[in-house]
């Protein structure tokens, strides 16, 4: 993302830099004073001053009088704040579409506020494209202003481990081509020499069959070229897809972070099985229509130049009028598409809401409303019905329209004798075949427009370096001693969740954690578990930060426990194994035993050998978590997670999990998490987060002698 | 001991259930640094936040007005906007304008549709301007019949308060997002 932008000229001389002042961020605000859109203010970010312009400057600020500055997030857009001799002061108002950008200059302020002088630079991705105003579509640079002839580069790209598939797929085309080509050549020849020119049955019969023959032939390449397409098509989208798949677990976990979940799912999924379907509906058939078309146009000027020119004038003229029927289509039907879809989710809402709609005595006003939706929609279904049984007679109308102007022109010619009966009906058939394939390229940009953004998206991640692991990390027995060193950390770049927290655990020390709902928790945790990289400041294991230790190394010496169990599809050993996948039969019985599991899995008529999973035996909630809990011991970790490992469950399953955790987590350092505070009786110390940072730590003891948030919500607990 | 914090979650309990209405003799002013500030019941706070409660169907009444400090405790509800002072209206108004974006298109010059997305050129109450939807997702949700929020891939929000008011051909453009 850009943070330093092209300040124009006029501003640019206003600004007189003193020695060693550099300037650093550069950015839009595209909201003036009153509220309104603007295009020329900008604020100007050096290592001393902040420069709030608009065609002039209008403001300077000293960025050593200043306290904090933070970007506020609001409705539609944010603000860009300061606090100075300990006042609030609005500096810029923006849309969001410089929400992110705003958040990482409030961070490069801050920084430089606190005297340190380094440079905050962004890795996000563009949304649209600075130079053409287009939507970026999840890459790093704009597909469209990054150069022309780019669908051949990648398609080629694509093409080249399947160069063979490609070269028989081309042949058949060209097969294809010719048959279909050949067919109206024959068909002139029956009409010219037989029934026209007296020829015996012999000769009509060795027409026919040749004819026969080229029909037949035509099916048969056809179906082998669009068999060996949607093959193709397959084998390069599963390809792609195991590509990105490897990819996607190596790439570092920032990347990740700066793409939206979905998007990456979308990659795999969607864009790959665009490739698979161009591949089988459009590709199959581009270079044989191209092919066709080109050859159609040449025999057409050749079999009567002036009968082809006036038909070229009549195609594109008919062809307009079909597309714009079908756009007109399109809209329609895309806006009863949307009906349908109302009615579909008002249905379902009633339905599942029914108890909520019989309990208030709604039955009637639903059923009217539903009415209501439901008879939009005949209506809408009512007119396109109508609209598209018209339509078809229309396009066969005006196909048949050229076609009578071609009979008219070519018939005189044929009555004056400068074309045969049987050229007549070869120039029929291929004006019919022109009409045909004009619709279908005039489709071809779209398509490969299509093609080429999914691939430029899926080349995007292929293409991603991979900070390879070799740089020099490090690999130890980890002891268990966690230092946060102003960490701050935040899912999207303008909220941080957590900031500058502080704190150092000892080895073997039980963490608990607790706080309200959505105030980081979980979030600190992730990062414990390396699935997240901070933004600000170190996490340091054993002294060493988190970022130089191999993952490999960290993530084997680390257990974790969830709220919410995922046992994978397999069995029950299968699923405690995931954690150390060489562990001996023997070590597997001792973990299940410490969590408390090896007793129910006994009784079990598989024993460890039962199926569990999506379609296999249910567990009860309390045994999928102590095979969780056997999962997480089996490595031996000497740190330790729980997140409301407990919570889910009734009394006595809590009771037998708890006495195992115990057991657990004796030694070892042990981060828990839970609402119930009971639970964490044998923590060493309490961690409080609340509004970003740890508001409290201590020990229980302690914490109660502060009488702060932990022992209110203490006290509140225990006389509940 | 224990009493004590229960009183004080039974206090916060009844905070949080009770009904603060603002009325005219509290003074609002904009401050130095372009915030709002509030003098209200003999306690002056530096800064203050305004919630509009009912954005869409009641833009100018019942706002919520809000600590900025700690975790926003509700200072108390202004009912009507417009039935407060001039002076303090203004500096409302002010400050809403700062937290609330909601361009209102009032013409559609065009909208072309690119490979996925929808590029608008129109004309709103903050000026004219051109935005991009993603096509493939909700960007439009209708509040009512003729009522919707354009939601374009930045996470502008546009509002257009009455389709009906749009030109034929204009409506003919917005179709393909209803």
């Amino acid at each position: 993302m850009i943070l330093r932008y092209d300040i124009p000229g006029t501003i640019e001389k206003q600004i007189t830099l003193s020695e060693n002042e550099k300037i650093y961020y550069a950015v839009p605000i595209d909201i003036d004073a009153n509220g309104k859109w603007t295009g020329d203010s900008y604020l100007i970010v050096t290592t001393l001053k902040i420069y709030i312009c608009n065609t002039s400057v209008t403001d300077v600020l000293i960025i050593n009088e200043l306290e904090n500055a933070k970007a506020e997030a609001c409705v539609g857009g944010g603000i860009l704040s300061v606090k100075k001799d300990g006042r609030h002061m609005v500096l810029a108002h923006y849309s969001s579409r410089h929400l992110a950008r705003y958040a990482y200059v409030a961070r490069g302020i801050n920084i430089l506020i606190s005297g340190r002088f380094e440079e905050v630079i962004s890795h996000e991705y563009e949304r649209i494209c600075p130079n053409c105003g287009r939507v970026i579509p999840g890459t790093k640079t704009c597909p469209k202003c990054s150069g022309e002839g780019r669908f051949l580069g990648v398609f080629l790209k694509m093409a080249k481990p399947h160069k063979k598939q490609f070269f028989g797929i081309f042949f058949l085309m060209i097969m294809a081509a010719v048959t279909t080509l050949l067919n109206p050549e024959v068909q002139k020849h029956l009409i010219n020499n037989v029934l026209e020119g007296g020829g015996d049955m012999a000769t009509a019969l060795r027409f026919l069959a040749l004819m026969f023959l080229l029909s037949a032939g035509i099916v048969i390449v056809n179906v082998m070229k669009s068999n060996a397409s949607a093959r193709l098509g397959s084998r390069i989208a599963s390809d792609l897809r195991g590509q990105l798949f490897e990819k996607y677990q190596k790439l570092p976990l920032s990347f990740i972070n700066d793409r939206r979940p979905g998007e990456l799912l979308n990659r795999i999924t969607q864009d790959t099985r665009y490739i698979s379907d161009f591949m089988a509906d459009v590709f199959c058939n581009l270079f044989a229509i191209l092919f066709i078309f080109i050859w159609d146009v040449i025999f057409m000027l050749v079999l009567n130049t002036k009968l082809a020119l006036i038909t070229f004038i009549l195609v594109p003229v008919v062809s307009i009028i079909m597309i714009s029927f079908r756009k007109t289509m399109g809209r329609i039907f895309h806006l009863q598409y949307k009906k349908n879809d109302d009615v579909s989710s008002d249905l379902q809402d009633v339905i599942s809401g029914m108890r909520v709609v019989k309990t208030y005595g709604k039955e009637k006003d639903e059923s009217e409303r539903f009415k209501r939706v439901a008879g939009d929609f005949a209506l809408i279904q009512k007119r396109n019905e109508r609209f598209w049984a018209g339509f078809d007679l229309i396009v066969s109308f005006l196909m048949g329209l050229g076609v009578v102007v071609v009979v008219y022109f070519g018939g005189l010619d044929v009555l004056g004798g400068s074309m045969s009966a049987g050229e007549l009906y070869q120039f029929i058939t291929y004006t019919l075949l022109l009409f045909q394939y004009v619709g279908w390229l005039g489709r071809l940009p779209r398509e490969i427009t299509r093609l080429t953004s999914s691939l430029e998206r899926i080349y995007d991640i292929l293409a991603q370096d991979v900070e390879e692991e070799d740089k020099d990390l490090k690999e130890f027995d980890i002891r268990g001693e966690i230092t946060f060193d102003h960490a701050t950390f935040g899912y999207k770049s303008y909220q941080p969740v957590l900031e500058d927290i502080n704190a150092v655990i000892k080895p073997g020390e039980m963490i608990g954690i607790v706080g309200a709902s959505g105030t980081g928790k979980s979030t600190l945790i992730n990062l414990l578990m390396r699935l997240y990289e901070i933004d600000d400041g170190r996490i340091l294991v054993d002294g060493t930060d988190m970022k130089d230790i191999s993952q490999k190394s960290y993530h084997s010496q680390l257990g974790v426990v969830l709220q919410e169990t995922f046992l994978f599809s397999g069995t029950i050993l299968d699923n405690i194994k995931f954690s150390k996948p060489d562990a001996s039969a023997l070590e597997i019985i001792k973990a299940a035993k410490l969590a408390n599991a090896h007793d129910f899995i006994t009784r079990l008529p598989d024993g460890y050998n039962t199926y569990v999973g999506e379609k296999g035996y249910t567990l009860s909630g309390g045994e999928r978590q102590r095979i969780a809990i056997a999962r997480a011991i089996l490595p031996n970790p000497n740190i330790l997670i729980l997140d409301e490992a407990t919570a889910s469950l009734d009394t006595e399953n809590e009771f037998m999990i708890q006495k195992a955790l115990e057991r657990l987590t004796k030694g070892k350092t042990t981060f828990a998490i839970a609402h119930r505070l009971s639970t964490l009786k044998n923590a060493d110390r309490i961690m409080v987060i609340d509004g970003h940072h740890i508001a409290e730590i201590g020990t229980h003891s302690e914490l109660l002698e502060r009488k702060g948030i932990y022992y209110n919500l203490y006290n509140a607990q225990i006389q509940t | 001991m224990a009493e004590n914090t229960l009183n004080i979650y039974e206090k916060k309990a009844e905070e949080m259930t009770r009904m603060n209405m603002i009325g005219k003799e509290a003074v609002f002013e904009q401050t130095d640094g372009g915030f709002l500030s509030l003098d209200a019941d003999g306690v002056h706070y530096d800064r203050v936040k305004i919630v509009r409660l009912f954005p869409f169907s009641d833009a100018d009444k019942y706002l919520s007005v809000r600590e900025y400090e700690g975790d926003g405790r509700e200072i108390g509800i202004i009912e009507d906007l417009d039935e407060m002072p001039e002076g303090s209206k203004q500096a409302i108004e002010h400050q809403l304008m700062l937290t609330y974006f909601t361009p209102v298109i009032s013409k559609i010059f065009s909208i072309k549709d690119e490979y996925g997305y929808a590029y608008f050129h129109v004309m709103t109450d903050k000026g004219e301007c051109r935005f991009a939807i993603n096509m493939g997702s909700n960007a439009v949700s209708k509040l009512s019949d003729t009522r919707l929020i354009i939601m374009d891939v930045d996470e502008n929000r546009f509002e257009i308060r009455d389709v009906e008011s749009l030109s034929q051909k204009e409506r003919r453009m917005l179709d393909m997002f209803l």
